[in-house]
């Protein structure tokens, strides 16, 4: 027992670090685990963002949930009774974040999401008054792929996806999406991140023959039923989602990626956008300072990047209504999150309502085809 | 389903069986010297595809800060165990060579060797090389010092071990995966089915695997003796092995199967940091049902997997490892009550 | 345990008072976010004490527990939220689906040995983690929201603080009971089932359905966890049951070791600290967050059981007073069997008994009888067959041909628990004793067929009176071969030969009409052989009936009766002792060779 007393002493002493009248953010990010892809470029980019906000000094307290839905709540009970935290931002995940809800609304903090669906800032709900997120909701995407689809004749689709949350989210937003576009799914299914091979779900879609496939998947792994679609002479559209954007997906799709279609935040393709469009200059920023530091962009960073920006267009006017660390911050922070008008970020341009915790309008998508393994804006 | 999509997935499911097999061998060979279920067996796979990788881009593989740190750590481990035994100079040599010079001779190898771009064959030969020599060393630190441990003991050790090279893993390779380039782009046609030359090097390699490890385990007297070594530590040592060498012997055999798997699936799938566990999983699956004892048995049982694996993605992708796991409890029931056992085996 | 004063007996223990107070304290005292952790120590706590149990006593390796976690978690929050149904009713579901779900994997996975089980619970394992992400209706892999919280009349636990409460109350009760588990006739026999089973089941335990009972009380615990914790976190999904939930709650077993019941709180204390520990220092250690600590964790764990394989739970130990049990106080006699004086009438018949291993036969057509109330010798030379013989007859191997019957019943074919229940006992050429437990203890299995007290009674320490009955007659037992001073060492630490000797006590304890000794005298001292020719004697003279594989053949003629002589699995000859050492057959094969 002695021992132990001295490793909660010890913990006690390491988190009782951090000054008092700095604006302490607490985020948790997944940058272990199967989300990790996405998780590292986020957390690379609080690496990018500045130590002050208002003249405030700003501490970005960092945790690794692991992708792992008990741990991201431990972290934010440990950011919020030990750092004391004025703000949560994350998970990367949906899972994980839907399980911070409570525990965020319940101790009055508000916190900024940096995952996918819009389960977590459902109106429905009154904790997620104190909930906002930053990426695209799946159902945003979701029309703007079934519109593109419904455009070019696509009549019937298959389906294959993440067997997990993410996957789990845009199946329901596609069935929603197709339905009322008059598209009908023909196969639907599902495969595992780490999977070495899809040839049975691929056969299955092959069978199905469906106009269009679309694969809801993150990262380089949304490349192998790609390339095994191509293998096995599918001559169909192929969509991809935008959980794909980023180079390594590029570099191990190879030529098979050439002709798919995907929606993305405007973020990756910042250089094709007319400079009469406000995100270019943004996301110009973003990747410019990013690129330098890690290599190659990843959109997963620009949601961070965007929660950053949002807590900098918040704080000044919380700041006059009460001192970081106090409750008094903490509800004026929340208020003017939720009162944030046209606030320009990497990946859309945010104005929240009551109503709406995400903001997003349709600048906030394009559909992208990849030509030449390189991502180009669908005029 | 038509004749064709059964031959499809007939073939598929094969391709990673093979893969599996070999992953199961060199879990059975593990656990028969050494008494570990080797569960890290898996990290070899994706360490040897993605150190490969890198090469291919002219990257050395920063698998080797690792080696050297634990040729380090098993130098001093080494010296250490040599000064309490108060052994000759000559061993004190002997273990600076063996532990510290010679896994710094192929980190220095990879350094200069890396950026040259060297061809398909060589980069390959880097690549497993460099793992390869992680084998020995991860025995010598991790398992030496409890092999004397109950199984569950050294299941567990190998788990952390696991959790330690999965975690390197991430943090050398990234969280996203890569392919390789296939040894060779020959297409056969086989009865209306296209067959890569890879998978045919897949197939052949595991063949090869199985049937060189049956020979030298039941054929070759240094074989015996390493498998009466799981048995019977202090007769092994009466008859001239030393418990430790054949030890660290086996990891070394084990490292270069998996780095090879590695290489083999490298251009037919994306290999991910962590893509070792799940098919290190269906390999032990595999061993498993080979008792952990027979090779062609093990290989067998991976076959089996890998066909059970495909078939259940055509029918129900989404519960696939649901049936895949489900399956094969009865299977191994009925392994469980052929086996005679040993009840004192802890 | 009874016998010492109170008051001794409260100031000795008081580690565990000061445990007890310390967590009765500390929600008032500690900051916030320890309480958190607290919580979910005391929830790791529960799945690791059914594994310590499970795995760490019983030798059952569960890859799978966090899975029953699992279920219960997702019991309660199906039916709390879509059918708003009372938290306290669907704890009662979610045990009733735990217990059918592990009575079902139970009754396939606890069959096998050696690593098909730890196998087949990561098989299960992983197939209920993806069934409860791709059932409809479960809320699928992103999860379910909006458990309600829990109340106890009417209050609501809605803080940390006062689930804490919960938690605690509900995890010391269970390590109480384990506790009482543990120092019971059934714990004693759950002891055995590692390395020990034949041991066991030839005392009359059934090692199967004690496996199965160790199985579900690990489940169900498992399961009491899960609903707590989808109550405190108010939120399930699938990750927090996947397999590397369940190898993390294998760690906390093995790190906390299979001593005692608060290995599981000392494993699951120190891993859950340790990750809090690593997360705060790495960072400043190394200057960045996030990857290292897995890794960090890992190397950790690695050494940690480099040296201290056996857990923290004996290192803990030898920190804190060590008390000397008390001698169990004089109790009541256990029923007695009756058993008439030496008749002659025939009670072990062994007819034309065979016994094959593929193409070797070890024993031929062998026929013998033991007359009630006889010493009767088994002799032969090494390889002979006459442990085989034994363990046919005790029912460890099953006959390929033939009939032994005792007491005018056949009893090959029964099960060895069964075969013990109708009044024989053995010993073990190899000694077959539990080495860590108490001299005291291993002679009390003995007597596991003479009291029936089971888990419920055992857990609630309601069997104490069954309990001081046994413990007294095993110390007495104890007394009679003479190893009273050695009552409470461990009985491994004995030399050999003692060992022998209290593996006949354990046979006494079973209260036998039939005692089967295999090489009793082997490795005892000349004055040890004439006090156990006495004791033997003795016994025979109180009507017990001896059957004798021995060695020794000054031993053997001056103590049986008759004897057996068995050379290549075959009868070679039979008699008075005096005649068989005149016979020349036996001389030739046997006596001459010596």
């Amino acid at each position: 027992m002695k021992s132990v007393r001295l490793l909660v002493a010890l913990t006690a002493l390491a988190c009782s670090a951090s000054a008092l009248a700095d604006i302490n953010v607490g985020v948790t990010l997944s940058t272990t685990g199967p989300a990790a892809s996405l998780g590292i470029p986020e957390k690379n980019t609080f690496e990018l963002l500045p130590t002050t906000i208002a003249g405030q000094k700003v501490n970005w307290i960092i945790l690794d949930d692991a992708s792992d839905t008990t741990r991201a709540v431990t972290n934010t009970r440990k950011l919020i009774a030990e750092n004391k935290v004025d703000v949560i931002l994350g998970s990367t995940i949906t899972p994980n974040s839907l399980a911070m809800v409570d525990v965020a609304a319940e101790a009055e903090t508000p916190m900024i999401s940096m995952a996918a669906s819009a389960r977590i800032i459902d109106p429905a709900n009154p904790k997620t008054k104190w909930i906002f997120k930053t990426p695209q909701n799946d159902s945003l995407m979701a029309d703007a792929i079934v519109g593109h689809m419904k455009a070019h004749g696509v009549k019937t689709l298959g389906y294959v996806g993440f067997n997990d949350a993410y996957g789990e989210g845009w199946l329901g937003e596609m069935k929603r999406a197709t339905a009322a576009a008059g598209i009908t799914i023909a196969a639907e299914e599902k495969y595992n991140r780490s999977d070495a091979s899809v040839t049975g779900q691929v056969l299955k879609l092959i069978a199905a023959n469906a106009d269009a496939v679309l694969i809801a998947a993150s990262g380089t792994p949304a490349a192998t039923p790609h390339k095994e679609l191509k293998a096995r002479g599918y001559k169909g559209k192929i969509y991809q989602t935008h959980g794909v954007a980023n180079a390594d997906f590029i570099r191990v799709v190879g030529a098979d990626g050439n002709g798919s279609f995907l929606p993305s935040g405007p973020m990756l393709v910042y250089e094709q956008l007319p400079d009469s469009n406000p995100i270019k200059k943004v996301a110009a920023d973003y990747v410019g300072k990013y690129e330098a530091k890690f290599g190659q962009r990843s959109t997963f960073g620009g949601h961070a990047w965007d929660a950053a920006m949002l807590l900098q267009r918040a704080v000044p006017e919380a700041l006059k209504k009460g001192q970081p660390g106090t409750r008094e911050f903490r509800a004026a922070l929340r208020d003017g999150l939720e009162g944030v008008k046209e606030a320009v970020g990497t990946h859309g341009v945010y104005t929240m309502t009551a109503t709406d915790h995400l903001g997003f309008d349709s600048r906030a998508r394009v559909m992208l085809q990849i030509v030449d393994g390189k991502w180009v804006l669908e005029k | 389903m038509n004749l064709q999509i059964a031959a499809l997935l007939a073939q598929d499911g094969l391709t990673n069986g093979a893969i599996y097999a070999l992953l199961a061998l060199a879990l059975v060979l593990v656990f028969a010297v050494t008494r570990v279920v080797f569960v890290p067996q898996g990290e070899f796979v994706a360490f040897g595809a993605l150190s490969l990788a890198a090469l291919q881009n002219g990257a050395v593989p920063k698998t080797i800060w690792l080696l050297l740190a634990m040729a380090v750590i098993a130098t001093i481990l080494e010296l250490v165990a040599l000064a309490r035994r108060r052994a000759a100079a000559r061993a004190y040599m002997l273990a600076v060579a063996g532990w510290l010079v010679a896994p710094a001779l192929v980190a220095a190898l990879l350094w200069f060797a890396a950026p040259l771009k060297l061809a398909l064959g060589w980069q390959v030969c880097l690549a497993i090389l460099s793992v390869t020599a992680i084998g020995p060393l991860l025995y010598r630190i991790a398992i030496q010092p409890v092999a004397q441990g109950s199984v569950l003991v050294l299941l567990i050790v190998a788990v952390a071990v696991h959790f330690v090279l999965g975690g390197m893993g991430l943090l050398f390779f990234g969280a996203e995966g890569s392919r390789t380039p296939a040894f060779t782009d020959a297409m056969y046609q086989l009865g209306g089915i296209n067959v890569s030359g890879q998978s045919l090097y897949v197939y052949g390699v595991s063949a090869l695997a199985i049937g060189g490890l049956y020979w030298a385990f039941s054929q070759t007297l240094y074989g015996k003796a390493l498998m009466a070594t799981a048995f019977n530590r202090v007769g092994a040592r009466l008859v001239g092995i030393s418990p430790n060498f054949a030890g660290a012997l086996t990891l070394t055999v084990a490292a270069a199967l998996g780095a090879f798997s590695g290489v083999l699936i490298g251009p037919i799938t994306t290999v991910y940091y962590d893509s070792g566990f799940l098919v290190g999983l269906k390999g032990f699956v595999g061993a498993i049902i080979g008792g952990l004892v027979s090779y062609p048995l093990a290989a067998a049982g991976a076959l089996l997997i890998g066909l059970i694996e495909s078939y259940a993605s055509f029918w129900a992708s989404q519960y696939k490892e649901v049936i895949v796991f489900t399956l094969i409890i009865p299977v191994l029931l009925w392994r469980s009550l052929k086996t005679r056992h040993h009840e004192e085996d802890q | 345990m009874s016998a010492g004063a109170p008051r001794s007996a409260f100031v000795r223990r008081w580690p565990v008072w000061a445990t007890l107070a310390a967590l009765a304290v500390a929600p008032a005292v500690v900051p916030q976010f320890y309480v958190t952790l607290l919580n979910y120590i005391g929830l790791y706590s529960l799945v690791a004490l059914g594994l310590m149990l499970l795995t760490g006593v019983a030798g059952q390796t569960s890859f799978g527990q966090a899975a029953f976690v699992g279920v219960g978690a997702y019991a309660t929050a199906i039916l709390t939220t879509m059918f708003g149904w009372s938290p306290w009713l669907t704890l009662l579901i979610g045990l009733l689906a735990t217990a059918a779900i592990a009575m079902m994997l139970g009754f396939v996975t606890l069959r096998m040995s050696g690593h098909f089980l730890p196998l087949a619970t990561i098989a299960w394992g992983i197939s209920l983690f993806y069934l409860f992400g791709t059932l409809p209706n479960l809320g699928g892999f992103t999860g379910l929201t909006g458990i309600p919280a829990l109340s106890i009349f009417g209050f609501e636990l809605r803080q940390e603080r006062h689930f804490y409460y919960l938690i605690w109350a509900i995890a010391l009760a269970a390590l109480w009971g384990t506790h009482n588990l543990l120092d019971s006739r059934l714990g004693r026999a759950v002891r055995a089932l590692k390395g020990s089973l034949t041991m066991a089941e030839a005392f009359g335990v059934d090692g199967a359905k004690l496996k199965s009972i160790v199985f579900l009380y690990a489940a169900l615990l498992a399961c009491v966890s899960g609903w707590l914790y989808a109550h405190l976190q108010r939120f399930v999904n699938p990750t927090p049951f996947s397999l590397t939930a369940s190898i993390e709650y294998l760690f906390m077993a093995v790190v906390g070791g299979a001593g005692n019941v608060w290995g599981a709180v000392i494993g699951a204390t120190l891993i859950t600290l340790l990750k809090e520990v690593l997360q705060d220092f790495l960072p400043k250690l190394l200057g960045q967050t996030g990857q290292f600590e897995v890794i960090v964790f890992g190397i950790l764990i690695v050494v940690l059981l480099q040296r201290a394989p056996d857990g923290l739970t004996p290192l803990v130990q030898r920190l804190l007073p060590r008390r000397r049990p008390a001698d169990p106080a004089p109790a009541p006699a256990l029923a007695h069997r009756a058993v008439a004086a030496a008749t002659g009438r025939p009670l072990l018949e062994v007819l034309d008994a065979t016994k094959e291993f593929g193409g070797l036969v070890a024993v031929n057509n062998l026929s013998f009888e033991l007359r009630q109330g006889e010493i009767l010798g088994l002799i032969g030379p090494n390889g002979a067959g006459k442990s085989t013989m034994f363990n046919l007859i005790s029912g460890l191997l099953p006959l390929t041909r033939g009939n032994v019957r005792f007491n005018g019943e056949t009893i090959s074919g029964l099960a060895p628990y069964h075969i013990a229940a109708r009044g024989l006992a053995r010993t073990f050429q190899h000694v077959k004793l539990i080495g860590q437990m108490s001299v005291l203890d291993n002679v009390a299995l003995g007597a596991f067929l003479r009291t029936r007290s089971g888990v419920a009674k055992a857990c609630l320490k309601l069997d104490g009176d069954d309990e001081a009955r046994v413990r007294y007659l095993a110390a007495q037992q104890i007394r009679r071969v003479g190893l009273g001073a050695q009552l409470h060492d461990a009985a491994g630490s004995l030399p050999l030969g003692k060992q022998r000797v209290v593996e006949i006590a354990r046979a006494l304890a079973a209260d036998p009409a039939l005692l089967l000794l295999d090489e009793p005298a082997a490795g005892l001292r000349y004055a040890e052989k004439q006090e156990l020719a006495n004791l033997l004697r003795q016994l025979q003279g109180e009507g017990m009936s001896i059957l004798l594989v021995e060695h020794d053949m000054d031993f053997v003629m001056g103590l049986t009766h008759r004897l057996v002589v068995m050379d290549f699995g075959q009868k070679l000859a039979e008699g008075l002792p005096a005649d068989i050492q005149r016979n020349p057959a036996v001389r030739e094969a046997y006596l001459g060779a010596a």
